[in-house]
């Protein structure tokens, strides 16, 4: 009995000395005070030097955590239990948390730097005049392509996918929007298309597509193209950013049919506990200087103008990640479709997965 | 005779082969100056000092470590009262319920756990962080730890507390001196089965962190989808080492008191995951 209750107490003493010395390291680094922010980010998707700078600007204290998919993202913040003062989820994550009205009325009058933002990139379908949210990055889906592997192949076109050369080499992200707008812009639809006849015509497109996909991959589609596993993938902007970082052989190009441009936008949810220092920092995010040094830490392609001519030439007028207006336009962005049409692309997706 | 026992020495050393090869896989590249885990190009400690020098890191590794504790210490307290529970019920039928129902909730899918504790916790309204993942741990923990400590219980011979009870003991007596001295093996199992639970435990936990608390298993596998660094595998070789460390020094322990250690027959038994 002795024993139980000595080492019982032990135990006890341990876990209060390992409470009371992370305590102490938290309050040392500042992570617990009451001035602070909570950030609810993507892995990897800001330049932490950053936080510490807008730290010592402010005076606030920054918590920051990471997720890895808007629907873990939008679980969280659904659920309340966080207080999250910044999330930055995409497009229809958008259009959805508007609908649920979990977000929070910017305040532009706290943003100046707002004025920074292309035009071109404000007042999207997702959110009309920008009431809930501010660009933070943006980008394209497109082909990534290895040239000494496709010998000359041009991806000017979606319908160079169906190059019966190209058998068995070409790698599909998991997504159904992606995948089911390239059929429909391979045919010269809208990715939003409803129409029936138009999404059956796809599916059998896709279909026919069947011989030369390699595989259908989620976040691992970056390391089996960078180690040349195949030839050519379906890739978001940003992925393909980071994969001819790996491998400088690949390129990559959005076809002259049209496509999808996505935008990853800053929103204040409903919950924040500090909507303040919220604005603050969504406008400190503006800044062209803070823009730039943020854009060339995660290598995607940011809408702030300013911030273009502090980035190197290379950078900026790299028409592959910063395409020209003439382009732009033709990109169309995800519309909400509706809970019904949305489990329709999902259904007509999941065909095509059990056709391959 | 001799050549079975060949075989099964084969056998060991290759189920041990491929339990420990890729953690010695893991070591060996945390000390790779390359930065990949590819082609090893030169010795380096630089992942260890980051490692030592990420104190975020470190908070997360203390915050593990105090949850483990607390979590499995909170749960053997309430395992015994529940094993005793139910040792002491009456009616078999009911007994087999409650070992049944508890035996539900070991089985049970982790994520389930996880999605459940989330939706309790908010609509209590008790904020994410510290007390959320100390709640749940001590929760499954709880199970485990009952199964650890029954069959000592049931061991027991019930002369035993008679006995004691003839001799004039009081019921306290009776279970300080007595049934907990006997059950102690299931109870420290019943603690140690829970320290690796909670030790290890990523589905629940990941539901229930908040507000910048974390737990190391979350933590790694929000690192790792932008492909493992090196500082992980430095991590992971100086905890496996200190987790050796332990198990050595544990061993020279009980080997001074030179007591004859009576088999455990729980220990053996595997607990279903």
């Amino acid at each position: 009995m002795k024993q139980l209750v000595n080492t019982f107490l032990a135990i006890l003493v341990v876990a209060f000395a390992l409470m009371y010395l992370g305590s102490w390291m938290n309050s040392n680094e500042g992570y617990s005070g009451s001035n602070t922010l909570t950030i609810y980010n993507w892995g990897d998707y800001i330049e932490p030097e950053l936080l510490k700078e807008f730290e010592a600007e402010t005076g606030i204290t920054v918590i920051y955590q990471t997720f890895d998919s808007n629907e873990a993202m939008l679980t969280k913040v659904e659920q309340g239990g966080t207080t999250f003062d910044v999330v930055i989820p995409s497009d229809y994550a958008i259009a959805k948390m508007r609908e649920e009205k979990l977000l929070l009325p910017l305040d532009h009058s706290k943003l100046p730097n707002l004025v920074n933002i292309d035009p071109r990139f404000m007042d999207l379908s997702f959110d009309p005049g920008n009431e809930y949210s501010v660009p933070y990055f943006w980008g394209t889906v497109g082909i990534i392509y290895n040239p000494e592997m496709t010998k000359g192949m041009n991806f000017d076109s979606w319908d160079s996918l169906w190059d019966s050369r190209l058998k068995n080499n070409i790698l599909l992200v998991d997504g159904a929007r992606e995948v089911m707008g390239m059929a429909l812009n391979s045919l010269h639809y809208s990715v939003n298309d409803q129409n029936e006849a138009h999404l059956q015509a796809a599916l059998t497109k896709l279909n026919k597509l069947s011989p030369n996909v390699k595989a259908i991959v989620g976040d691992e589609i970056k390391m089996l193209l960078a180690n040349e596993e195949a030839a050519v993938g379906i890739v978001w902007s940003g992925d393909a950013a980071e994969i001819m970082d790996e491998n400088d052989k690949l390129d990559y190009i959005v076809p002259q049919e049209g496509s999808n441009k996505w935008f990853d936008n800053m929103v204040i949810p409903r919950t924040a506990a500090n909507v303040d220092g919220a604005h603050q920092f969504i406008n400190f995010m503006l800044r062209p200087d803070v823009a730039a040094k943020n854009a060339e830490y995660v290598g995607y392609s940011t809408p702030n103008v300013p911030a273009l001519k502090l980035l190197p030439a290379e950078v900026s007028e790299d028409t592959r990640f910063y395409p020209p207006a003439t382009l732009t336009d033709r990109l169309e962005v995800y519309d909400n479709l509706g809970k019904r049409m949305l489990a329709h692309y999902n259904e007509l997706f999941l065909k095509f997965k059990m056709n391959k | 005779m001799r050549n079975k026992n060949g075989f099964s020495n084969l056998y060991l050393v290759l189920v041990f082969a491929v339990l420990y090869a890729p953690i010695f896989y893991l070591m060996y590249y945390s000390f790779n100056s390359g930065g990949t885990m590819h082609e090893f190009e030169g010795f380096t400690l630089d992942y260890y000092r980051e490692v030592i020098q990420d104190t975020r890191l470190i908070i997360i590794v203390i915050n593990t470590l105090v949850i483990a504790l607390l979590s499995s210490a909170i749960a053997t307290l309430i395992a015994i009262v529940g094993a005793l529970a139910i040792q002491r019920t009456r009616s078999r039928r009911a007994k087999n319920s409650l070992l049944s129902l508890n035996n539900v909730l070991i089985v049970s899918p982790d994520v389930i756990i996880g999605a459940s504790f989330l939706i309790l916790f908010t609509i209590v309204g008790i904020k994410l962080g510290f007390v959320s993942v100390l709640l749940s741990h001590v929760a499954f923990s709880v199970p485990i730890a009952v199964l650890m400590i029954l069959p000592h219980l049931q061991d027991m011979s019930p002369t035993l507390t008679d006995a004691a009870h003839d001799l004039g003991a009081s019921r306290r007596d009776v279970l300080t001196k007595v049934i907990l001295p006997i059950i102690k093996p299931g109870i420290f199992s019943g603690f140690f089965m829970a320290l690796t639970y909670s030790l290890d435990d990523f589905a629940v936990t990941f539901f229930v962190t908040g507000n910048g608390y974390s737990t190391l298993s979350v933590e790694i596998y929000s690192r790792a989808r932008q492909g493992v660094s090196l500082s992980i595998n430095a991590l992971s070789t100086m905890i496996f080492l200190f987790t050796i460390l332990l198990v050595v020094g544990y061993y020279f322990l009980t080997r001074r008191k030179h007591r004859p250690r009576i088999a455990e027959p729980v220990a053996e038994l595997g607990v279903p995951r």
